[in-house]
């Protein structure tokens, strides 16, 4: 019996990554798009019709009824979001409406046209903020900075919410940073991976960054999405820190970057106080050893192993 | 220089116990009454223009700008919300929207509007949850578990986003169950008095409850609001809960309610599946010792008074009813 998956915010990152993963497996995969007058598309496009897209977003109760109806899903992964923790203080109520509410919304459609089917809530390390402990795992308390951060821990907590009042499979991963060649320009890592392509090619020279001292724990995406299924997979449901039980500063990551291309960071990186947040998380440090011990998780690539691949991306991109 | 004061929820319990205090203290009083206003229009009219209704929506960020516009406010009270905790799981989304993105819009309003207002966030004990330690404090862990405790959770945080991003004067009171004769009477405490003082009268036989043994932490909302109000006097925002420090079960609540009209609690009660929620969170208890040290507050009510308090208004109101008599 063909299993059939709906994601929604199949267009990022992470749901062109799971997508591919859950087609492999033998999947039908439905995923929501939000119809916009440029397309969107561009990293399920390599997928073609193999994805079957439903026009739908998460501010639209009707939208997500539909698609749940349609899809039919066995599983449903809820990775859609206003996802870049800067920009939420400028669209605060959007964040909110989308990345917390939206989460009820999507839960209520599935209670109400397919019950039966296990959820994923994409929860994130953000919701740690002002950090409680080091390292993070799924019982320290949140301390959320930023709109972004307070509507995901919302949308954790409607999560665990609709599974003990209701007996939903659903599940949240709390995925500490993860990226690769096909993370958004505006986040940092890949904000600086296309500035070295750039500046190698001689396309400009220098790159404006904020808080140089934040340390994050960065992992690869292509690892993290098979974590989001497995989570699935077991007979209960469960909350999961995934992470590489790293840290690194935004500094680390421009001195491995810039070196790959034989250049030094110093001479190209301008702090410039746009770019330093209202109120910062200095520091993300996961503990995965639940997910390792429950569901096998090793990360595979490196943190200097990840540098570098979005690195050479950035620079095939530009012609080598 | 009169001071100016902006509460949404004006026409609720809160909000009328609040307008009286500040009222009392020679402010100008703004109210959104909301979609129950109750009496508040009399009210206002008889203000001699000291209260004044000014009509907004949460789920509507023009109606909120225009609201601040006309108050020019130097203390915000946000009570307005959806705020009952049974029906949430049949009214997510709407209580989401009000009780969450809603706060997150007035906070943006006075951000554009007034951003030197002092801000108060009627934040829940309900976030607590089945809570990590008991008492509660402003430090316990939050394990919200109905839709409502994750709507008030959401707010409790996007506050002290907007204190630490924006340096804001805004503040949490983390309420504990807070009473009146003015409570709603889907509230179990005024269904408790409301059927009381019916039954008394022979208008009913009996009152059909949910779990008897939920054990709360009850209060006079007349003592409460008065915290609310010394929060917005500090020099600094904080969070700070508001508790009586004493818990008492639904069951303790009936007893002393019908005993006060002679009755035994056991021959009226009766326990009905219906009103069993979904999840529910069997103890909150809370400290209020941050309170009592830093703003110097303490309740005056205590738990026999208040539910005499509610009886006896219950009683008095049916009472000249039944006689035909408005009360």
């Amino acid at each position: 019996m063909t299993k059939r998956a709906l994601i929604t915010g199949i267009t990022g990152q992470d749901g062109s990554y799971l997508a591919e993963l859950l087609l492999g497996k033998g999947y039908e995969v439905f995923g929501i798009v939000r119809r916009t007058s440029t397309p969107s598309d561009i990293r399920i496009a390599h997928l073609g019709d193999r994805v079957k897209a439903v026009v739908g977003d998460l501010s639209d109760t009707p939208s997500l009824l539909d698609a749940v109806e349609e899809s039919q899903p066995d599983e449903v992964y809820n990775l859609a979001a206003q996802s870049f923790v800067g920009d939420s203080w400028r669209q605060p109520i959007y964040t909110g409406d989308v990345d917390g509410l939206g989460v009820t919304r999507l839960l209520e459609a599935i209670r109400r046209v397919k019950p039966d089917a296990r959820f994923y809530q994409a929860a994130t390390s953000e919701m740690y903020g002002k950090v409680h402990e080091v390292p993070q795992s799924e019982t320290t308390p949140f301390h959320p900075r930023s709109p972004y951060g307070v509507a995901k821990v919302y949308g954790y907590y409607i999560t665990l919410n609709y599974r003990e009042s209701f007996g939903m499979h659903a599940s949240n991963g709390i995925l500490f940073n993860h990226e690769s060649p096909r993370r958004g320009l505006e986040f940092v890592t890949r904000k600086i991976t296309y500035a070295v392509a750039r500046i190698k090619h001689g396309l400009q020279s220098e790159l404006r960054l904020g808080n140089m001292d934040s340390k994050r724990d960065w992992g690869y995406a292509g690892d993290y999405v098979e974590m989001m299924w497995l989570m699935l997979q077991q007979d209960a449901p469960g909350d999961y820190v995934i992470a590489t039980g790293e840290t690194h500063t935004v500094r680390e990551f421009c001195e491995i970057a810039f070196s790959h291309v034989g250049l030094d960071y110093q001479d190209h990186v301008v702090v410039d106080q746009r770019f330093v947040r209202p109120a910062e998380v200095d520091l993300l440090l996961g503990d995965p050893s639940k997910a390792k011990r429950v569901l096998g998780w090793e990360p595979k690539v490196s943190f200097a192993g990840l540098v570098e691949m979005m690195v050479d991306a950035d620079l095939a991109r530009l012609g080598g | 220089m009169t001071r100016r004061a902006l509460i949404t929820g004006a026409a609720g319990q809160d909000g009328t116990y609040l307008t009286e205090l500040l009222l009392g203290k020679g402010y100008r009083v703004w109210g959104v009454p909301g979609p129950y206003p109750g009496d508040f229009h009399e009210r206002a009219a008889a203000s001699e223009g000291r209260l004044e209704a000014v009509e907004a929506d949460l789920t509507n960020m023009v109606s909120l700008l225009e609201a601040v516009e006309a108050s020019q406010p130097d203390e915000v009270y946000n009570f307005a919300a959806q705020s009952s905790v049974g029906d949430s799981w049949a009214e997510a989304i709407a209580t989401t929207e009000v009780n969450a993105v809603g706060v997150l819009r007035i906070l943006e309003a006075l951000q554009q509007l007034a951003p030197k207002a002092r801000f108060f966030q009627a934040a829940s004990a309900e976030m607590f949850g089945n809570a990590a330690e008991a008492p509660q404090r402003e430090t316990t862990p939050l394990r919200p578990r109905s839709p409502y405790a994750a709507s008030k959770t959401y707010a409790f945080h996007i506050v002290g986003s907007f204190r630490d991003s924006y340096g804001m004067h805004a503040s949490n009171g983390i309420m504990f169950n807070h009473e009146s004769p003015l409570r709603g009477l889907n509230f179990v405490t005024r269904k408790i008095t409301d059927a009381v003082a019916r039954i008394r009268f022979g208008l009913a036989q009996t009152v059909a409850l949910g779990n008897l043994d939920a054990q709360r932490d009850w209060g006079f909302a007349g003592d409460y609001v008065e915290a609310m109000w010394l929060m917005l006097q500090q020099d600094c925002p904080d969070d700070y809960v508001v508790a009586s420090g004493e818990v008492h079960t639904v069951r303790d609540f009936c007893e002393a309610a019908f005993a006060h009209v002679d009755l035994d609690y056991r021959d009226h009660v009766v326990v009905d599946e219906r009103f069993m929620r979904p999840v529910d969170v069997s103890v909150l208890h809370g400290d209020p010792s941050k309170a009592k040290r830093v703003l110097g507050w303490a309740p005056r009510v205590t738990f026999g008074e208040l539910v005499v308090m509610m009886v006896d208004a219950d009683v008095a109101r049916v009472s000249a009813q039944s006689e035909g008599v408005r009360a």
